[in-house]
């Protein structure tokens, strides 16, 4: 179109040229037409660069964001948007009390237990039931049922007379979640007075039974070691020491029992039954803390590690030994074939580790223990099955064949070392009641790293501009901040089964968002690199353009000033 | 000046003791070489020296994550196949038979290097590829190979530059991957690769400064190519003569201090200030937390009474097996008493392991295929259409 016109024009414009070269060296005046053909293609050609081809840039080139709730996302991080509490309810069984007595002790006691406690976010609720056995399994039923409408009952504590006794006593059960208070009847509080002996006895056991859990919660929401201030060092101590040593917090963990031995003896052990005997009823009680899976191996001819400190025999123990600060080098990490690759959860070891005949008995030397836990890795128990002399010549043999029985002193450890590495409280002595601390203490952590995993979200949409944001991420942040909430709101209600459970799904999603995988785009591009791709593409089509265009448009302001002049 | 100096540092070891000095509770290494083909024999070497030391001090192999991008044991110029040597002795087969390289030839990419950092996997890939550091790891970071100002090359075909490591480490730490992170880099101009660090707790160390070349140290002639680098050569002398054991108690800054700019031939960096404290606090970080594992064992006394110890709670570990046993056996009385209603999901005291959902094919396309159909046709039909129009209108105006 352009060269047609321009064919035309060109005839006319070097005649004309030869005309007037004496006069002036000007081109001809363009005629109309050819004026507006050349604004039409100049015109036609922006606008398809404004309307196509910016467009198109645009889109390809920007970095979709989903938009994020950053405001709330922060104000969880900061603990704005959520004060966890823990309301516990009590249940106060007075079978041989007249009721009046009864709602007396009561009010009496939950004055004393609110003067006591000093950390406003944990506290006890009294509340009286005339059940006297029904109640007592309802604490483990709230363990397998975290769903359920009604607050959890933390603690029965059921009140019985006694005669013949000069001051009360009491007596925790050690697999319900039931306390026994024995009284004498004649310290049952009159209504007038203000306090008794033994409200304040009842007040003081149960501030003592929730002590530990007080100050762990405590440490948990205050993210230091300077919790409360009742707190003993040593308590705070042991707080932070079982913090630090306890594993992560996952959805699945996979134990995985080893067997190991420097021999070819023994060879085979009765895993399946001592797992099912030993393991499962505890993984059965952690169920509404986190999945578990179990693999076991046995390896044999497995030798320390070349740098390890050798066992030492020690004469006055009959025994070879192994000192305290080698047992860090105990398990080979380079040789034994341990942390398989299986899922995406983290793996607790247990290592069995039965001594070659020659080493037997092995143990620590400086307390004569035979297991010892390494923090956030698992736990080592030796064993040192008794040796057989197969006959005169031979040396003592350990035997081919590991039995349920010799099993059990191991896998008991390996329960124990389980509920450690998974941070149960020590106390109070009653397993139900530590692991429903356990229930409480992961809730309040999982609340707490879900909320900083949001704020670290925010924080970086913020300062990486160039990270794209996937639809998912948005998605998964929602999820998060309503099951935050959900939780936070069970946790104000007392119930803390289905607290965990929201709690559980918070984190799952947090981390899901966070670490979406295809939020790795972002590849920094100094501005010169920018320069670099563009110039050489844009520059001889953009040169042309523009110089077209400034053309036109001074012709354009010269036409009009010529028509303003004229006119 | 030494007694000054030994001055400082005894009131500096002091200020340690008065201190509590927050613990970390597990170690990490990231080692990376990132070059190809025999001539950068020396690069794998570098690394392959260093994975040995921290193997040494301890780190499990599950805490490593080794990225070597080519294979040089088995490399057909090599004259010792099946081995790889940093020194010209030959003394040590750094190869050896226990060796776990995580990430392999093409699999180290500079995507690969920062998912791997943030941890921005997929959920299929295995832990052997994964840091599974955290909020008490301390995390080494050792890169080798072809760089210059603010960028490090992957693979003779994309290079990270120092912005991008900038910001994934920026990500750890804003997701807690790290405790301290002691970052060191062995390339020309090495030092260019920390400056644009902005997380804190980061002690970062390189093998030369801007516009100055980081050279190999010694060539084997039976081999045929260098060895070792210089920086990465008198680094490791320093850790095998000296740190010979976990229980070193040599610190950074002896580390540091034993830089010697005519051995090396180039001008080593440090950077301390992201970490707390800066120089002063970060000299007095042991070389073991971060090349060694350490561990605090915890031995359980088996007479110890106090509760949450051993006995008291194999007592109630003891209880709640035989309360299960007695489930187990109402479980099984009520099954025989009302096998018709077993529907109902009781507890048994075996184990709930998952079923796992039977996995059949599935259909691995996009949904939307038909979407980015429908779109592609319209692109098509419009551009079409616009031709038209302006072929139509051209010839109508001519």
């Amino acid at each position: 179109m352009t060269t047609k016109t321009g064919d035309q024009e060109s005839p006319q414009a070097s005649s004309s040229q030869g005309d007037q070269l004496s006069v002036k060296r000007a081109p001809p005046p363009e005629t109309p037409a050819a004026l507006q053909t050349r604004f039409r293609v100049i015109a036609a050609f922006w606008a398809v660069i404004i309307f196509l081809g910016f467009p198109i840039w645009w889109k390809t080139t920007s970095i979709y964001r989903a938009s994020l709730p950053i405001e709330e996302m922060v104000d969880w991080a900061d603990g704005k948007a959520c004060r966890p509490v823990f309301p516990l309810d009590i249940h106060l069984a007075t079978p041989s009390m007249q009721s009046f007595e009864a709602q007396h002790l009561l009010r009496t006691t939950q004055h004393t237990l609110d003067d006591l406690n000093e950390f406003a976010a944990h506290h006890l609720r009294l509340k009286l039931t005339n059940g006297t056995t029904t109640a007592v399994h309802n604490g483990e039923d709230n363990l397998e049922y975290p769903a359920k409408e009604t607050a959890d009952t933390a603690l029965t504590v059921r009140l019985l007379p006694q005669d013949g006794l000069a001051s009360p006593w009491s007596e925790l059960h050690a697999a319900a979640t039931q306390l026994d208070i024995f009284y004498p009847p004649s310290q049952v509080p009159v209504p007038s007075s203000s306090n008794s002996p033994l409200s304040t006895f009842i007040a003081a056991e149960l501030q003592q039974l929730y002590g530990e859990e007080k100050a762990t919660i405590a440490h948990i929401l205050s993210g230091n070691t300077a919790g409360l201030d009742s707190t003993s060092p040593q308590l705070a101590e042991d707080i932070d020491r079982r913090l630090r040593r306890s594993m992560k917090y996952a959805e699945t963990y996979h134990l995985s029992f080893s067997l190991f031995t420097p021999g070819s003896e023994p060879s085979s052990w009765d895993i399946e039954a001592a797992v099912k005997e030993y393991v499962s009823p505890l993984l059965q009680a952690l169920s509404p803390i986190s999945n578990f899976t179990v693999d076991t191996q046995v390896q044999l001819y497995a030798n320390f590690a070349p740098t390890a400190p050798k066992p030492e025999y020690d004469e006055s123990e009959a025994a070879w030994t192994l000192k305290k600060e080698g047992l860090s080098a105990f398990v080979n990490a380079a040789e034994w074939p341990l942390n398989p690759s299986i899922g995406n959860g983290p793996t607790i070891n247990f290592i069995l580790y039965v001594p070659d005949p020659s080493q037997s008995p092995l143990i620590v030397k400086e307390n004569r223990a035979s297991s010892w836990i390494v923090p956030q890795w698992g736990g080592v128990f030796l064993l040192n099955p008794p040796l057989s002399n197969t006959g005169e010549q031979s040396a003592p043999s350990n035997p081919s064949h590991l039995s349920l029985d010799s099993l059990g002193p191991a896998f008991m450890t390996f329960s124990h070392q389980l509920l450690t590495l998974l941070g149960t409280p020590s106390t109070p002595a009653s397993l139900p009641l530590r692991l429903q601390t356990s229930i409480r203490i992961r809730a309040a952590s999982l609340l707490l790293s879900a909320s900083s995993t949001m704020g670290s979200l925010a924080r970086l949409t913020k300062s990486l501009p160039s990270i794209p944001i996937p639809a998912t991420v948005a998605t998964s942040v929602s999820t998060t901040l309503s099951h935050l909430s959900a939780s936070c709101v069970h946790l104000r209600e007392g119930r803390f089964g289905a607290a965990l459970a929201s709690a559980r799904v918070a984190e799952t999603e947090a981390e899901r968002s966070f670490f979406e995988k295809s939020m790795v785009g972002q590849v920094y591009f100094p501005d010169e690199h920018k320069v670099a791709v563009y110039l050489p593409l844009l520059g001889p089509i953009g040169v042309p353009l523009v110089v077209g265009l400034l053309k036109e448009l001074k012709r354009i302001a010269a036409r009009r000033k010529a028509n303003g002049a004229a006119s | 000046m030494a007694l000054l100096f030994r001055f400082l540092q005894a009131f500096a070891l002091l200020l340690l003791a008065s201190a509590v000095v927050a613990e970390h509770t597990s170690n990490w290494a990231v080692l990376v070489s990132t070059s190809r083909f025999w001539f950068n024999y020396r690069h794998l070497a570098n690394v392959l020296s260093l994975y040995r030391t921290v193997k040494r001090l301890g780190i499990p192999d599950s805490q490593i994550i080794l990225m070597l991008p080519d294979d040089m044991a088995c490399n057909p110029r090599n004259a010792f196949p099946g081995t790889v040597y940093s020194n010209a002795d030959r003394a040590v087969d750094l190869y050896g038979d226990n060796i776990e390289v995580d990430y392999r030839g093409y699999e180290v990419t500079v995507e690969n290097f920062i998912r791997l950092l943030t941890d921005r996997l997929d959920e299929d890939v295995p832990r052997s590829k994964r840091l599974g550091s955290d909020a008490g790891s301390n995390v080494l970071v050792y890169m080798t190979g072809h760089g210059g100002d603010q960028f490090l090359k992957f693979q003779d075909a994309e290079e990270i530059g120092a912005w991008d490591l900038a910001d994934a480490f920026g990500q750890m730490w804003e997701k807690k991957r790290y405790h301290e992170l002691l970052f060191m880099i062995d390339t020309c101009q090495a030092n260019t690769m920390y400056t644009h660090f902005y997380s804190p707790n980061i002690v970062a160390t390189g093998s030369s400064e801007i516009d100055q070349s980081s050279y190999s140290h010694h060539a084997d002639n039976d081999v045929g190519v260098a060895v070792i680098d210089r920086w990465t050569y008198y680094v490791l002398e320093f850790l095998e003569t000296q740190v010979t054991s976990v229980t070193s108690k040599l610190n950074l800054g002896d580390l540091f201090d034993s830089y010697d700019e005519s051995k090396i031939h180039s001008q080593p960096g440090v950077r301390w200030d992201l970490f707390p404290g800066g120089e002063q606090e970060g000299r007095l970080r042991t070389v073991v937390d971060f090349f060694g594992n350490v561990q605090n064992v915890e031995v359980e006394n088996a007479n110890a009474t106090e509760p949450g110890s051993l006995k008291e709670d194999l007592a109630e570990i003891a209880r709640l097996v035989e309360k299960w046993q007695n489930r187990d056996e109402e479980y099984s009385a009520m099954l025989a008493d009302s096998a018709t209603n077993v529907t109902e999901d009781l507890h048994s005291s075996s184990l709930h392991l998952k079923l796992k959902s039977t996995v059949g094919p599935t259909k691995m396309a996009e949904d939307s295929s038909w979407g980015k159909r429908l779109v592609g046709i319209s692109v098509v039909g419009a551009c079409t259409a616009i031709w038209v129009a302006g072929s139509f209108l051209g010839r109508s105006s001519v």
